[in-house]
Formats: structure tokens, sequence, C-alpha cells
């Protein structure tokens, strides 16, 4: 065995793995399986690479548990022992249930942001296409110095991801489901528990008060399902169930938060009237008294499932927008709302006119104001617009030469007076207008091209990223220097080595490609 | 313009419809500000009267910005004086009365420091509070004029701050000079409100009602009474004050009850030289006739006034004690009471004034406390001098609970005309506008006046962004009602929650969804959640519903607004004639499709509408069905019309209820969302209007530039001088 020194938390023997069979054991970091009779694992994973584990259904001929990994393979074991085979299975499901989570998180964190950082990234993505896959450079010296210098330099905008808030009809997803026999089954997954502690956090407060202490989670869930508070549309009597008291604290939090008034005096219907009629004035439109005596149960019972629904509503866009873990308690989630509602006031002139000014804008009706530009600066914009030319144009002229030349020339023309005694002969006069007719020895740098309309886009391109690859393995290679210890030293070594695999794989073929088909370009790399 | 210039120049009364978002305000205030400018003595005021606080910001915003183009545009600042008013909690900058919550509460605490004899108690003791900023206004706020500008409610309280000045007593001074007063309608139609505010404004104003569809509701609303035996309670403890504090009075200060007799015999002189000079606008509280005679002597003395009202009040109780349903006209009740307890007609046409008198003489500092008694004496002079357009019915119990003996005696007024005719008297033009004041002839009729322009305007779209859908049919093929007979049916039930479901699956951000009414939509909601349609509507959108309170209901909104903004998307459900489809837009996003479930129709079992309808169809030969169609599909056309607030908008408006596609109910709805129901959008199922749903919001969904508009709905000023395009504009305005 490999690793003896590991503790091993489970053992199942006859485990099937592709109709082998062998035993399955459980270690504190990963999962192995060994085939009968050998010592050494055929199968081994680290509970990091796991994504999830699936079960095959109860009524199926086999047991079976699957490993699903990262990478999307899955492993599939088949639990063959007759009589045990179903406690087996579940105590290795058990057991996995309970050490996944822990190694989720952290093997998840990291590989969830390179993925994350490739796919926001084009040109890393493209550069680890270049290194990575193409080995000259393994993955975990792209990452040791790419994850280091974004995290040093900026690691904020990775940061501020999009949460993600509740569905509306968590509630709604645990459908009931009849077993047969007078029951209700509740099917409850742990993204609904984390649903419904964030929209109540009543609830949770309820939980950790009386789990695992007085009840055990599954209790504590069926009196949640039992309780009033869940059943919206019934009115509250027994004072015994613990949740009567969430439903107080709710009403508490809505009585609160209407309290609190609204911030935009645009929706706040109470102001909205200015003047209201006296009392006694008016065409008494029959208003229903508010006593209860007169009220019918089923009214009421209508009533609370409307307040419910508003607060439902209104606690689910809360727990959207919350951050993080003030999710976590009540209290401190009103104090801070009151401290905003008693700053409202000083506030409220200026979201008022913000509001006014939005209600009486007509967008169309505005001057059209471009995005606001930067005005690209240029210091020679005849290469900006040609860009790079064939090295023999390289004497340049500038304009004012070129003026100056010209007036010369006008000046020598006006003042022009053939001393016929100095002409040239004819034979040399052919040979001058012959070089300098198009196609002529002296013509050639006339009928220049601009390179980027010789070369097509995907040599371009792949020129491009040729260069990038090249400045970052230089970079890997610069960045080990001043060499002081024998760590930079290797890889200084290993880096040079990098780079002359670099030019044989990628830039030799690149050369020579363009050799062959631009022969007449004078290409040097 | 055309048509308002038109109304401007005859100097006469316009009615206008023009859908919202299209630049009504914007409008209305350059023309008439243009036309002050012209002719400043034909038309020396503005009074523009919104239904909102918000909305009567908005417009002072906008004229603000017109005003700020004048300036740009003509490079000289003109002195126009615009400001908005507003009641006392709006407007109170006292750091302790501004701090009460009511209106109510402010003006009460308003008055206990302000009243004039507090103020005269506060010279001879110092000790007692008055309120700083009203006392530094009233020494001298009142010698320079508001500098020019253009005051929002903010403007004025920034304003008062500075100066240390009173906004509101403030602003009510200053409109009498300001050019351009921007308020609520009430300040005009309720004859309380307007006695006191607006009385002396000029009479060269234009007065313009903007979102006017319910304004005949206003003016009812503002004449009608309702007493309860709990008024009576309390009035009967307020003239048992009252007496105490004449008997008081009397030993310490005969003097001043004196003086207010000697003056109650002069009469109401004052009042009557002011009305015939035509510097008061008419009180319809204070009827021409009284102006010409003294209180009566009955009553001119406080003791034999208040016992007086001891005598009527004791009637007003021994009516409240009846059994069974009683229906009267005014007449019929004057008849009774000088029957049962002697009272004249007379004395009773002078009680409103004859309390007030004694209120100022007695010095009483709270006037809210003697609300009870103020409301019994309006009534009594009411119902004296009136003796048409009023009906009196006593119901000894509400309908609903016929066990509990709740009386109510309601005196309520069916001629909105009675409260709007001193203001269609005295101004000489006043416009009527609304998005929705369709079909236009009846606001005439039941206002009772003659306008010269009635005109109602489409929009001109680049786009048809609006797409009224009429729902007749489930997918089973259950015809969908909300009518009295299916309101119970689970098979509309259903097909109308289907309905939700399946616009909450395609309709992005939010949806509005409309119920015809309270009891209705607590119905359907219980009964959608107990068939699990709900849940699955929450898988798609939250869901906020309107409850009868408003707070809740605002937060509700606002809790709407923030899930629409942040993309998760929501349903408001709401009910038609509620306050959120009265005042509330849903612009843009907030209301991408709304949904109207049942044609809203009022509560036909009332006796007061019973009463109000019958008077309609005997005065004004308005058929009661007319008229509760009428009411019906304008509320219905306010509700769907909250959702497209311009041209850039788009919306889905979606009609469910197979009475729509009938003739006279779809003629009723205004013309720029009929234009758009063509018939192959009559009579849906739940599927096809799905389809055709996901067809429009993907084609509205593709940017919408400004060019696109250019030309067709927006125009620059070249093609707006372009000779083509004058023609076009004169064939169009020939067209409506």
């Amino acid at each position: 065995m490999t690793s003896l020194s590991e503790e091993v938390l489970l053992v199942v023997k006859k485990v099937r793995q592709k109709k082998q069979d062998g035993t399955l054991y459980l270690m504190a970091e990963r999962i192995a399986w060994g085939p009968e009779g050998k010592d050494r694992f055929t199968v081994s994973h680290l509970y990091a690479d796991i994504r999830c584990q699936k079960i095959s259904p109860d009524g199926k001929a086999k047991v079976q548990l699957q490993l699903v990994l990262h990478t999307g393979e899955s492993t599939t074991f088949h639990f063959a022992n007759e009589s045990t085979a179903l406690k087996d299975r579940e105590a290795a499901k058990e057991l996995l249930q309970q050490l996944l989570p822990k190694f989720k998180k952290k093997a998840n964190k990291e590989l969830e942001e390179k993925n994350r950082m490739l796919q926001e990234d084009p040109v890393l993505f493209q550069l680890y296409k270049d290194l990575v896959v193409s080995q000259v450079i393994s993955a975990e010296e792209f990452w040791a110095n790419r994850s280091g210098g974004i995290n040093n330099t900026d690691p904020s905008p990775y940061n501020n991801k999009q949460e993600v808030g509740i569905s509306g009809a968590f509630l709604a997803d645990i459908r009931p489901q009849t077993d047969g026999c007078n029951g209700l089954r509740y099917n409850l997954t742990a993204d609904i528990i984390e649903s419904i502690f964030r929209t109540y956090p009543a609830v949770k407060q309820k939980y950790s008060e009386n789990v695992p202490h007085n009840l055990t989670e599954k209790e504590f869930w069926t009196r949640f399902f039992q309780s009033h508070y869940f059943h919206r549309d019934r009115i509250n009597t027994g004072t015994q169930d613990i949740f009567s008291e969430c439903a107080k604290q709710d009403e508490k939090g809505l009585k609160t938060l209407v309290t609190q008034g609204v911030k935009n005096p645009l929706v706040d219907l109470q102001s909205l009237e200015d003047k209201t009629l006296d009392e006694g004035y008016g065409i008494c439109t029959t208003q229903p008294s508010t006593s209860n005596a007169n009220k019918s149960v089923k009214d009421s019972s209508n009533s609370a499932i409307i307040k419910r629904f508003n607060h439902h509503s209104a606690m689910v866009l809360a727990a959207g927008s919350r951050r993080g873990e003030l999710a976590s308690d009540q209290a401190s989630e009103t104090s801070s709302t009151d401290g905003n509602s008693r700053d409202s006031d000083f506030f409220q002139p200026p979201v008022k006119k913000v509001k006014l000014q939005e209600a009486i804008e007509f967008e169309d009706l505005q001057r059209e104001n471009r995005p606001k530009t930067v005005p690209l600066n240029l210091k020679k914009s005849d290469r900006y617009a040609h860009g790079p030319v064939p090295l023999q144009s390289q004497q340049y002229t500038t304009s004012q030469d070129i003026i100056n030349s010209v007036n010369y020339i006008r000046h020598e023309m006006a003042s022009y007076k053939p001393s016929l005694t100095q002409v040239l002969s004819s034979t040399a006069a052919t040979s001058a207008i012959a070089a300098l007719s198009p196609g002529g020895v002296l013509m050639q740098g006339g009928a220049q091209q601009a390179i980027n309309q010789m070369v097509p886009t995907e040599v371009q391109g792949e020129l491009k990223h040729l260069y990038v690859a090249a400045g970052e393995l230089l970079r890997h290679f610069w960045s080990c220097f001043p060499v002081n210890t024998l760590f930079l030293e290797e890889k200084v070594i290993k880096m040079k080595s990098n780079l002359e695999r670099f030019q044989m794989t990628k830039l030799h073929p690149f050369k020579e490609k363009i050799q062959r088909q631009y022969l007449s370009t004078n290409v040097s790399f | 313009m055309l048509e308002l210039k038109r109304t401007l120049d005859a100097k006469g009364h316009g009615v206008l419809e023009m859908p919202s978002g299209t630049g009504k305000t914007i409008s209305l205030l350059s023309l008439i500000v243009a036309y002050q400018r012209a002719f400043p003595l034909e038309v020396t005021k503005l009074i523009y009267c919104s239904r909102t606080v918000p909305e009567i910001e908005k417009v002072v915003e906008e004229l603000r910005k017109l005003m700020e183009f004048y300036t740009k545009e003509t490079g000289e600042s003109n002195n126009f004086l615009a400001l908005a008013l507003s009641s006392r909690k709006n407007l109170c900058i006292h750091p302790e009365v501004s701090s009460l919550r009511f209106g109510k509460e402010v003006d009460g605490k308003c008055h206990s420091l302000t009243a004039s004899y507090v103020r005269a108690q506060h010279h001879s003791n110092p000790n007692l509070p008055v309120c700083r900023f009203y006392e530094e206004f009233d020494s001298v706020g009142r010698q320079v004029p508001l500098p020019a500008g253009i005051y929002n409610l903010d403007d004025l309280k920034a304003f008062g701050r500075r100066k240390g000045w009173c906004p509101y007593y403030l602003a009510r001074y200053s409109i009498l000079h300001a050019n351009i007063v921007v308020y609520s309608y009430h300040y005009l139609l309720d004859p309380k409100i307007a006695d006191l505010v607006s009385k002396e404004l000029a009479k060269k104003s234009v007065v313009v009602f903007d979102e006017a569809h319910n304004i005949d509701n206003v003016c009812i609303d503002s004449m009608s009474v309702n007493i309860t035996r709990r008024t009576l309670d309390r009035c009967q403890t307020n003239v048992d004050t009252l007496q105490n504090t004449i008997h008081k009075i009397k030993e310490t200060d005969a003097a001043k009850l004196r003086e207010e007799y000697r003056r109650l015999v002069e009469g109401l002189k004052e009042a009557n030289v002011a009305r015939e000079t035509d510097i008061y606008l008419a009180n319809p509280v204070l009827p021409d006739e009284i102006l010409q005679e003294a209180v009566p002597g009955s009553i001119r003395t406080a003791e034999h006034f208040v016992g007086f009202m001891r005598r009527f009040l004791e009637y007003l109780k021994s009516r409240l004690r009846v059994q069974h349903v009683v229906q009267e006209s005014a007449p019929q009740f004057l008849k009774d009471i000088f029957e049962k307890v002697c009272i004249d007609r007379k004395p009773l046409r002078f009680c409103a004034e004859r309390l007030q008198s004694l209120l100022r003489t007695l010095e009483i500092a709270d006037i809210a406390d003697f609300s009870a008694v103020t409301l019994i004496s309006n009534f009594a002079t009411l119902v004296s001098t009136y003796s048409q357009g009023f009906t009196i019915i006593i119901e000894p119990f509400e309908d609903r609970t016929p066990t509990i003996a709740n009386p109510v005696l309601h005196f309520s007024c069916m001629d909105p005309s009675i409260a709007i005719k001193p203001v269609f008297q005295r101004f000489q033009s006043v416009v009527i506008t609304s998005g929705t004041l369709s079909p236009l002839d009846i606001y005439p009729r039941i206002l009772d006046f003659r306008p010269v322009t009635m005109a109602s305007f489409t929009m001109t779209l680049a786009r048809t962004c609006l797409c009224p859908l009429i729902v007749g049919r489930g997918n089973d093929q259950v015809a969908l009602s909300s009518k009295f007979e299916t309101r119970e049916d689970f098979a509309v039930i259903r097909n109308y929650g289907n309905l939700l479901l399946e616009m909450s699956a395609i309709v992005p951000d939010g949806i509005v969804a409309f119920f015809t009414s309270y009891v209705y939509m607590e119905n359907i909601v219980a009964s959608w959640y107990e068939q699990g349609i709900l849940e699955n509507i929450q898988r798609n959108k939250l869901i906020f519903i309107e409850t009868q309170d408003a707070a809740e209901t605002s937060m509700a909104l606002e809790k709407y607004q923030e899930a629409c903004e942040n993309g998760r998307g929501a349903i408001l459900l709401s009910v038609a004639r509620g306050k959120v489809s009265e005042g509330i837009d849903f612009v843009h996003h907030y209301g991408r499709a709304v949904i109207m479930f049942g044609v809203p129709y009022v509560y036909t079992q009332s006796r007061i509408l019973k009463a109000r309808l019958e008077y309609l169809r005997d005065q004004f030969q308005i058929r009661e069905n007319d008229f509760l169609t009428f009411d019906a599909m304008r509320h219905a056309a306010q509700c769907v019309g909250r959702a497209i607030r311009g041209k850039t908008d788009y919306g889905l408006m979606i009609f469910a209820d197979k009475r729509y596609a009938r003739a006279d109910k779809r003629g009723k709805l205004p013309r720029w969302i009929q234009e758009h129901i063509n018939d192959g959008s009559l009579n849906l199922t739940v599927d096809e209007a799905v389809q055709l749903s996901k067809h429009f919001l993907r084609q509205m969904a593709q940017p919408f530039r400004q060019e696109d508009q250019l030309g067709l709905s927006l125009l620059t000023l070249e093609q707006l001088e372009s000779e083509e395009m004058l023609q076009k504009i004169t064939q169009i305005a020939h067209q409506t």
C-alpha cells in the first residue's frame, strides 16, 4: 500500500469497479479502490477532485455509487455484497456526504478562480493554450506566476461577483408528496434550507436555538412544515408552536418596514393626496369596519395570505440584496435599516429631485450627447494609417522637407534655362526614364504596400499570439533575475530551455512557413 | 395648441383629451405662458390644478424648464412668479409641527400657534408658544413681494428657512399676485378650502384641471356629508363646550358677545359687498340670498344659537334611530324638521356662518376639535339651501352586517356642477384635460357647462408601442368575465390565474394587474393560493399585493419597483379605483404589461349610487347604463394607461373580460387606445394572447433610436418649419 500513514475512515469490501472485485477505502483526503489481491490502488481520487456523488435509485437491482469528477470523468462503484450492499452503500454515501463539502470549497475555489480567469480573459486563454496545452511550460508554473501577479495587483474586480439571489418560489419547490399512508413527504435540499434561512432569519435563529439540543434536525423541519407559519392561510391557534414566535417577529419586522415609510416620494401613497377630505365629508364608500368581530374567518385568512405574500416577497428581495453574512441575524438588519430611515429625512430632497427629473425628462428630446472619447494622439499619423511598412522606406522625409523641396524644384523650374551644351546623352536619358517609370529600379518604393495588406489576417493573428507568448515567456525568464537563490537558478535554466523549446516548436515552424509563402519579404525573428 | 388657443381667444372653456406622456403639461404651460406674455392684460394668471403632490411638483419642474428655455432663447430673465401651493403638512418648517405625520394634526397644531387671539394673548404672556416663522412673516413678509422665479414646494421651504418666514402663509399670500399657481384641485373645488385660499384670485385667470377624469367625483365628495352616531356624540360635547365657554365669557367679558350681536345685526354686508364687486370666488355653501339679509333674530344671541343647535342635534339623533332605510329629498327633510321641532328653513341657512362667527368670538383655540359641530352646521346650511341635487339617505345598518346597528345619515350631493359652477362662472377660461376623458361629451353634460372646444388627440408614433389585447376566453374556451354571475366560478378564476402565469413567464420586469374590487381580489388571491397558481407564478416573478393600508401598500410598491429595478421582475396585484390606480405611474420597466381582470363597474347596489343614477337620468338625460359603462371604462383606461407614459415607453394592455370586445365598451375607450385595437385582437384565448404578446415584446425590445423617430414623431426645427410638415399637421388637426 502506498500510503499506510493515511487514516482510513471506512473500508468496504466486495465493491466492483469495471467488473473487477475489490475493496473501497475512504481515507481522510481521498477515496481509493484496489482490486482484490493486489496491494495498490488502481483508482484513487482526492475528495477535492470530486464534484458530486450519485447513487442508483432504491429499487434498482444493482446497488451503485457514482463519483463525478470536476474533469467530467466519472467512476462507478458497484456494491456487490448481496446481503449488505445497501447498507454498505449508505455508509459510504453518508461518509462522503460529510467529507465532500469540506474539500469542495477549497478545491472549487481555486479551480473556479482559474477557470473564471481564463474565461474572462481571452488573451490569457490563448496564452494558456499556447504555453500549457502545447506543453511549453507546465500548468503549475503558468499559474504560479500568474495568480500571484493578479492577486497582488488587483483582486477586487474578481471578487465582486454577483451574488445569486433566492428563487421566489423556493417554498413551492418543496412540493409535498403523499407517501400513500396518510402522510406527507417533503423533500428538502441543502439549497432550500439555505434559502429558508436567508429569507427568514427568524427560522434560522430558532434552528440554532433548538437544534440539536431540543430537537433533531428532522423533528425541527417536521414541526416547521406542520406549523401555521408555513401554511400561511391558517390562523394561529396553538401557542406551544415554536414558530409562533417567528410569526410574531415577522409581523414586527413588517411593521417596522411599514413605519419606516418609503424613500421614494413618488410612491408614497400617504403623502400623495394633497388635501384629504375632513372626516364626515365625502361619499362614504362603505368601508369594512376594522373590528374583527364582523369579519369572517375566511376574510381574515385571505388578508393574512396577502400580507404574507408581501412579506415573503420583500424578504426574498432583501435576502437577495443583502451582503453575505449580514443575512444572519435580523436584529442587525433592522437596526441598519433603521439608521437609513433616520437619514432619509436628510436625503429626501435629492432623491425627490432626481425622481422628479426622471419623471419629466424625455430621452428622445435631449440633445444627443455622444459618449465622450479620448482623442487619439498620434505623432506620426501616416504610420498609423498604413501600418508598418517594409524596411526600405525607412528614410523618412518630413512634410516640411517635402514642401521645401517642392518649393525648391518650383523655383528651379521657374529659373530654368536649358544649357544645351551640358545635356545628357540620349542613352543616359532613356535609362533614367526607364528607371523612373513604374516598375523601374527607382520606383520600387513608390509601389509600396503596407504589410497589413500583404499578409493575410490569420498569419497576422498567429504572429500576434506568438508575440504575446514570447513576451510571457520572457517575462517569466526575466523575473528570475537577479539570480540569488538556488531555486531561481534552476528556474532560469528551465526557462532558458523553455525559451529554446518555444523557439523550436513555435517560432521556427512559423518562420519557415512565412519564408515559404512570402519569399520576397525580408523576415527576421 | 390650436384648440387651446381657440379656447383662450374665445375666453371660453375647453375639454381636451391627450394621451399621457405626450407633453400635455408642457404644451399647456408653454401656450398659456406665451399668451400671458403676449396679452398681459387679457390673461393675468394661470391656475394649474393637478391631483397629487408629486404631480404638482412635476408641473412646477416642467415650468422651470420652460422658463430656463425662455431665458436661454431670449437672453433675458422674465419676471414671472410661479409657485406651488400645498397643505401645511408639505410646507411647514416649524421643527415640532412638521414632525407630525398626519395632515390634520399639522393643521390643528399650526392653528393653535398662529390663531389671531393666541398671538394676542402672546403679547400679554410671552410664555405662550407661537410660531416664530409666522410671526416673522406677519411682521415683514407681506411688505415685499416674493421675488420673481419658480418656486416648488422645496424651494418655498428653503426660501422660508432663509428668511425665517412661514412658507405656507407666504405661498398663500403670494398666490394673489403670482402669474402661475399650481395646486391641488381641492383648493378650487372644495368650498371649505376654496373659501380660505382661492376666493380672491383674479377673474382673468385661466384654470387648467389636469388629470381631470375624476373631477365629478371630487366635486361630489366635497359637497357630501355623512353623519354617524359618533359624529352626533362629538357634536354634543362640542355644543356643551360652547355653552360653557359662553357662560364663562358672559361673566368676564360680556362686551364681546354684545359686539358680536351688533355685527350680526348688520348682517353679512361685508361679504355681500365683496361678492358684488366681484372680488371673491362664490362659495356654494354661502348662497347669494343670505348675504342680503341679516342673521335671523332667533339665532342671533349666542345662547339662542347654542339652544338652536341642541334642538337640531336632538332631531338628527331621533332620525338616526330608524329601523329601516329612509330616502328623502331636501324639501321633505325640511318639512319634517319643521313639523317635529319647529325649525324654520331660514335660520338653518345661516347655521354655518353663525357658527363661524361664534367660534371666532369665543376664541376657540383648536378648530379641529370642533369639526363635528362645523360639519353639522354645514349640513344644515346645505340642506336648507339646495332643494335639488342632493338626497338624504338614512341607513340603520350596513348592508353586509344587518345585525349590527350602525346608523348613518348620508347627505349626498348628486350634482357635481354645484361645486364647480362658481369656477366656471368666475374664471374666463377653464380647461379640463386628462389622458382619459372619453367619451368627451359626457363631461360637459354632468358638469353642466358649455365648452368652446372639445378634442381628443392621439399619439403620433414611430412604432406602435402599445398593444391592447382583449382576452375573452381561456384556453378551454370558458368565457372570461368578472360579471356577477360567474364571479365565484372556479373555471374563470383558474383561467385568470393561467393568464397571469403565462404572462409572468414572457413579460420582462414588471406586470401590474388590476382587479375590479378589493373583495374580488382577496377572493381570487385566496383561491389562486389554494390551487397553487401563485406558487407557480412565484417561480417567474415576485408577487406584491395592494392592501387597504396605505403605508403597507407604499412599502409593497417600493419593493415592487426595487424588484423591477434589479432585474428579478415582479407582479403587483392592485385594485381599480384604488390609490395605486389613481396616483402611481408605471413607467418603462415598472410596467411592461397591465392586465385588467374584469370590467371595473362600481358597486351598483349602493343606494347613493342609485340615487345619483336616477338624478342623472332625470336631470341630464343620461341613461343609467351609459353612465355606469362610462364610469367603468374611464377607470379601466386609467388603469391600463398607467403603463404608457410616453413614446419611448412600451407596454401590453390586456383586457381580460369578454365584455370589452363589445362595441359599446370598446367605443368608450380613449381614442389613442382604441385605434390600436384591431379586429384580430378582439376575442383572444389566453394562448393567442401570449403569442401576440411574445411577438410584440420581441419587436419592442429592439433598440429604439432617436433617428427612428425623426420626421415621424420627432421633428427637428427645419422639419417643423417645412411646408410639407405643416400641411401634414393641419391635416391631422382637421381629422380631430
